[in-house]
């Protein structure tokens, strides 16, 4: 068992590496000095405790998000109002932290709950949809998503738009919101510790639980889980609720860590990356929290190339999407002769 | 207030990529293959079309290449999910990312710039006048002078009607689409008909990119579909499974956006008006799954 789950492990480890190589190498031979390139996207982001830091930065809405859709994925559901979950739930945590008239301490915590409630309302409305009328949440949920970013850009327009600066942004969050720095000379801030306890937590939830279990089995086998008298349209809304309240917690903690004003002015894109990292983790919250880290490593090394050479950052969003494919891709990942080839034992018998 | 009358030609611009796409999102999902990928399809085909028309100086090579651009991605999808055997959802998602990433970066090679394709020398397909009808007063300006590809969306119409209801590929294709299994059971090649229907579904697609790149506008910028092939998809679920619901639920949803282009710099807030083509399909969708749920009830 153990032997062919370190099979598969290596095997989606290949494919990452594959993956990246084909985008990279091509993209690398454009330039005078491909080499150069390579090396900088591959070690740059480990040169400095800045980069370091901002690989952290960046895995941590990943975290949130990854976290959420694995536990939305694992209970059979395809909801992708994460994205707008995690739009929604920033603006909901700024438009809170402006609003609400309490003391210090207590601002953060007050206004990042609001904005998680108010922003899984992108994955609620689907899940209820689902589960009273059997409306495909998947689609529903696409639509949503849009919905959400226009309705927040109303909301910002019309009541949080600080008419003293220059573009469509919301006034100043008070500094008594915004959270912790965790280490000098980065913007590593205490959010990633709460990312960190949300997919230990996670963990703890989908395999330690009664409620996690239900999870797993009604998202594995619904039919199964419908004969044993689970209440599978019941165990899919939960885990949507759950994982609309955890990205919209996540980009509640963006702001609070990272912004001095609401900015967005489109989906920022962290729910889909999120979709990735979980895909990467397969599923699995704890492996939420490295696949998060790699996919940071590779922004960050794009963003490197792009600032020393002629190649756009876009690069990164090519491996994501071919990340997406390839590693669900059952024909690569469920091949036997490759998971042999990997020090499978019997074939097909892995997971 | 609004000089509705006026707004006509304004709707059918709007509406025009979203009959397109739409079309090709309700060609593929007859089959069983919701397509995700079509916002991505659609970005692929306004690039080529705006690069292939700039280096021929053909506005009509130029949709050539959009239409081709956009069957070849659905080609890609149909490896990622036939033959590598990946999620469709997923693999549309990571087109749509594939798409987004791959048309800047091929852009910001051709030209140097990220953002915008305006230093390349694009062509725009021409407008059509319609012979006896443009000399009609008040009905002539209406209807005649539109863009070719708003015509050929609004005949492709009727032709993807009769395609899925009343010919051979039609009826496999539906048959797919309400049941593989079965379908191959009896015969039907089930992979060469979702194979088919994506292809169909990438062609329009790339006439719904080259029209927005070559009609709408006469260039190409980053991301410049903003999320109409999702409309699209929202327009093929309220039509609940016709070519013809298609076309309205695109000409409905085409004219809330013309509304809101028409009130921008009035003071009126547009982004709640923006919101609408997403809001009216989800109530769509809930009023259809209720219907369906209490006939299955009865």
């Amino acid at each position: 068992m153990i032997r062919n789950a370190l099979a598969e492990t290596a095997l989606t480890l290949a494919i990452v590496f594959v993956v990246v190589a084909l985008v990279l190498v091509p993209l690398a031979m454009t330039q005078a000095d491909p080499v150069g390139v390579v090396t900088t996207f591959l070690f740059g982001p480990f040169k400095s405790i800045r980069h370091i830091g901002n690989i952290i930065e960046l895995a941590t809405p990943s975290m949130f998000c990854g976290l959420a859709v694995a536990l939305i994925l694992r209970a059979g559901m395809f909801n992708l109002g994460v994205e707008g979950a995690f739009f929604l739930g920033g603006l909901g945590t700024v438009a809170a932290a402006l609003i609400l008239p309490l003391p210090g301490p207590w601002l953060a915590p007050a206004a990042l709950l609001a904005g998680a409630v108010i922003g899984s309302s992108v994955c609620v409305v689907p899940g209820v949809l689902r589960a009273r009328y059997g409306a495909s949440e998947l689609v529903s949920s696409l639509m949503l998503n849009f919905a959400a970013l226009f309705i927040g850009l109303y909301v910002l327009n019309v009541w949080l738009r600080d008419p003293a600066a220059g573009a469509m942004v919301s006034f100043k969050i008070p500094a008594d919101a915004r959270l912790p720095r965790l280490i000098e000379g980065t913007r590593i801030h205490i959010g990633v510790l709460l990312a960190l306890a949300a997919c230990g937590l996670g963990a703890l939830y989908l395999f330690r639980t009664a409620g996690g279990f239900e999870s797993r089995i009604a998202g594995a086998n619904p039919s199964f889980a419908a004969h044993l008298g689970l209440d599978v349209a019941r165990i899919g809304l939960r885990a949507q609720i759950l994982g609309g309240l955890i990205a919209a917690f996540g980009g509640g903690i963006e702001m609070l860590g990272l912004y001095q004003r609401f900015s967005w002015q489109a989906l920022p894109g962290n729910g889909w990356t999120g979709v990735t990292v979980a895909i990467l983790a397969r599923d699995h919250p704890a492996l939420v929290i490295p696949a998060a880290l790699f996919l940071g490593w590779l922004q960050v090394g794009g963003d490197l190339v792009a600032r020393n050479f002629d190649i756009p950052n876009e690069a990164v969003g090519l491996m994501q999407a071919l990340l997406l494919v390839t590693v669900t891709a059952a024909a690569l990942t469920r091949n036997p002769r490759l998971l042999r080839a990997f020090g499978a034992r019997s074939p097909g018998a892995a997971r | 207030m609004i000089d509705l009358l006026g707004l006509v030609p304004a709707i059918l611009r709007v509406s025009t990529p979203l009959i397109l796409a739409g079309l090709g999102v309700h060609v593929s999902s007859r089959a069983g293959v919701l397509n995700i990928g079509i916002e991505g399809m659609m970005l692929a085909g306004a690039l080529a079309g705006v690069v292939i028309s700039a280096l021929t100086q053909n506005a009509w090579l130029g949709l050539v290449a959009a239409l081709l651009a956009g069957a070849v991605l659905a080609a890609l999808l149909s490896v990622a999910i036939h033959l590598l055997r990946a999620d469709l959802v997923l693999s549309g998602i990571a087109l749509n990312m594939a798409a987004l990433a791959g048309t800047t970066l091929a852009l910001f090679a051709l030209t140097g710039d990220k953002g915008i394709s305006s230093s390349l020398p694009s062509l725009t397909l021409p407008m059509v006048r319609l012979p006896l009808i443009d000399d009609i007063p008040i009905l002539g300006p209406l209807l005649s002078g539109h863009n070719v590809l708003t015509y050929a969306g609004l005949l492709a119409v009727p032709l993807v009607a009769i395609l899925v209801n009343r010919t051979p590929l039609g009826l496999a294709m539906r048959a797919v689409g309400e049941n593989p299994e079965a379908a191959a059971a009896t015969g039907v090649p089930v992979l060469r008909v979702q194979v088919t229907a994506l292809l169909i579904s990438g062609l329009f697609a790339g006439a719904a990119g080259a029209f927005l790149s070559m009609g709408y506008v006469s260039w190409f910028s980053q991301n410049m579909t903003a999320g109409r092939g999702f409309i699209a998809l929202a327009a093929d679920v309220m039509g609940f499974g016709y070519a013809w619901g298609t076309m309205a639920a695109a000409l409905l949803l085409g004219t809330t956006e013309a509304i809101t282009l028409s009130l921008q710099g009035f003071g009126v807030p547009s982004e709640l008006l923006q919101a609408i083509p997403y809001l009216v399909p989800v109530l769509a969708m809930v009023i259809h799954a209720r219907r369906r749920k209490r006939r299955e009830a009865h």
